[in-house]
């Protein structure tokens, strides 16, 4: 265990140690799986498998171990921050989200708050359990794999919000703008191995590996490393994103977001391998409740992703899921198609980014009591990436995965 | 409580104590529900609330009760039901306060010393809205779904008031002079009166 593990465990237990006399709330979750994994190996072993385990993975494994705290610092302020502990592809320790949040309680109609510090923007309706978990699939859509892997801001962020309630209104309305620094290798992922389906958030201290794909050989790739560093400050410059909520009732809730990260193409880190890639896309979010046991969601997203001198890396990318959630009693089944694709526009003739799927996801989980659940999924995807061909892969694959999962909150 | 019992049996076999049987009506003429009704008679500094304090919970994110009516000077604990922190707070004439509640640490109660309709509402959950009526009276209740209340009360003068969540300025109370017999009441409230909306929420609405 390093020190910097060392030191985060003892700033861990000073929080449940004192979470009794500081006006703080900690709660956890932990969660083990047994997996039927693919044959194919799995990216964070380096392979191409767009699966988070593989057949390697045919033991209990801890597929969630999250630890979210809030502390009140004084009655406008307060402390966030999500630990988790993860045992693959390496054990490690790291957080996710760190973040102040300043909320002024004010007689306005208008309601303001700010964020300062490391966190996910809420562009999505997938994700609002516990340390960003969905309460739906265990298998993330593709395009809130790609936001948990390679997508987080350190920066700040304002939201105004016009409540419904204030105004009698059935419709309410929210705000936000932000600007941050890091998160210039976002879309590394998506030109070398493309979308994937996974939930595997990655922490602020961690790189994500992939495939040793054969461009990385050429001269011109030559300082690009095989793993990305998401958060990475490479060009100096400041990324901003964009969004509005609109909610009617609640019944309702829609999401768009415009994010830039602003990057230069043209600069990198040598000593860590990293580029600054500038990326852009737009998302939006549909949340639409039949009754309070059915409800729908789907997501869009839509952008593009440079890198390098001359457009050396010009690439967009799109994904779409589509999911129904049913919750009858103490169970919950929820059925998710998703499609993404990433579309290679440069003229780079050795370095093909050219990649698409789709997926199936099925998911039932029971809910034992308030703290423990259990619950199955299986799913399979079949995917296409030009680049397989030149390191001894098909082009085309089909996976598919079966995971039994028991989880325990406290 | 055995004392408040008491008293209600003593007044019971002393002469004249009625349950009167009050419906409200709204402009046009339909039974009005959930409106807060409370009879006031003579000097309000005989208004004694109970010792036990009442309680505001917050439950499934919403307020429960909706509506609390409470005696003057009267204690409210704000109990929190639900695993997540709540935020409440009032920027009310009646009383101006906030509270970060946590399950388990229940704060001590807030005594409401001054008459006068509180709005309650939460810094996290915007759309959670609950209301604390502060009367004058020990004789109160809210209107069931026919619009009816039944107060028990002496025979006599009183001032009967009236207060729903959907009028226009919520500290517009209504009042008239009644006498309470044993013939039933009828109130046709002057103002309109707003729809509340309704919010379907769930656990992940907070995200």
């Amino acid at each position: 265990m390093t020190i910097n593990n060392l030191l985060k465990l003892t700033f861990l237990s000073c929080i449940v140690l004192f979470s009794n006399t500081l006006s703080a709330q900690v709660r956890g979750l932990l969660q083990v799986r047994a997996v039927q994994g693919d044959d194919i190996l799995s990216w964070q072993e380096g392979g191409v498998g767009l699966y988070r385990h593989d057949s390697k993975s045919d033991e209990l494994i801890l597929s969630q171990g999250i630890l979210d705290f809030n502390i009140d610092l004084a009655s406008n302020w307060s402390a966030h921050g999500v630990l988790n502990l993860n045992q693959a592809p390496d054990v490690g320790l790291g957080f996710t989200q760190a973040y102040v949040k300043y909320q002024p309680l004010s007689n306005s109609n208008y309601k303001w708050h700010v964020r300062v510090g490391g966190f996910y923007p809420l562009m999505s309706l997938e994700n609002p359990d516990i340390g960003w978990t969905s309460p739906y699939n265990y298998t993330n859509s593709a395009i809130n794999s790609w936001i948990g892997e390679e997508l987080r801001t350190v920066g700040a962020e304002v939201t105004i919000k016009r409540s419904a309630k204030r105004f009698n209104s059935a419709h309410s309305f929210s705000f936000v703008g932000a600007t941050f620094k890091g998160n210039d290798p976002a879309g590394t992922l998506l030109a070398w191995r493309g979308f994937a389906l996974h939930d595997r958030q990655t922490t602020f201290n961690e790189g994500v590996k992939f495939a040793p794909v054969a461009s990385l050989n050429e001269y011109a790739l030559r300082w690009q490393a095989n793993q990305v560093l998401p958060f990475e400050e490479v060009d100096g410059r400041f990324g901003y994103y964009a969004g509005v909520h609109w909610d009617y009732l609640k019944k309702s809730q829609f999401r768009i977001y415009y994010y830039n990260n602003n990057g230069d193409p043209t600069k990198l880190n040598i000593s860590s391998g990293q580029y600054a890639w500038d990326t852009r896309f737009t998302s939006a979010a549909w949340l639409y409740k039949f009754n309070n046991k059915t409800r729908f969601i789907a997501q869009v997203l839509n952008g593009k992703t440079e890198m390098g001198d001359n457009k050396l890396i010009d690439n967009a990318f799109y994904s779409h899921y589509l999911m129904l959630s049913h919750k009858e009693g103490k169970n919950r089944v929820s059925l998710r198609y998703d499609y993404f694709e990433v579309t290679d526009n440069d003229i780079t003739p050795y370095d093909p980014n050219t990649s698409h799927g789709e997926g199936v996801t099925a998911t039932w989980r029971y809910n034992i009591n308030k703290k423990v659940q259990v619950g199955v999924e299986a799913s399979a995807l079949k995917s296409f990436a030009e680049n397989r061909a030149a390191i001894g892969f098909n082009q085309r694959t089909s996976q598919q995965q079966v995971m039994i999962n028991a989880q325990w909150r406290f | 409580m055995i004392k408040s019992l008491l008293y209600v049996f003593l007044l019971s076999v002393s002469t004249g104590v009625f349950a009167a049987n009050i419906t409200i009506k709204n402009a046009n003429n339909d039974p009005l529900p959930n409106a807060v009704v409370w009879l006031t008679a003579g000097d309000p500094s005989s208004v004694i609330p109970p010792e036990a304090p009442y309680a505001m919970t917050q439950q499934n994110r919403e307020f429960k009760p909706r509506i609390l009516v409470v005696p003057q000077n009267a204690k409210v604990e704000f109990p929190n039901a639900d695993s997540i922190m709540h935020h409440v707070y009032s920027f009310s004439k009646a009383k101006t306060f906030e509270l970060k509640l946590y399950k388990e640490h229940p704060k001590a109660p807030i005594t409401f010393d001054q008459t006068g309709v509180v709005e309650l509402g939460c810094n996290i959950h915007d759309w959670m809205l609950g209301y604390i009526v502060v009367v004058d009276s020990t004789i109160f209740a809210i209107t069931d779904e026919a619009g009816k209340v039944d107060l028990t009360a002496m025979a006599g003068e009183y001032t009967l008031s009236v207060w729903h969540s959907g009028f226009g300025d919520i500290s517009n109370v209504e009042s008239e002079v009644v006498s309470v017999s044993s013939k039933p009441l009828t109130y046709k409230i002057k103002q309109t009166i707003t729809e509340q909306i309704d919010f379907a929420t769930d656990e992940f609405d907070d995200y």
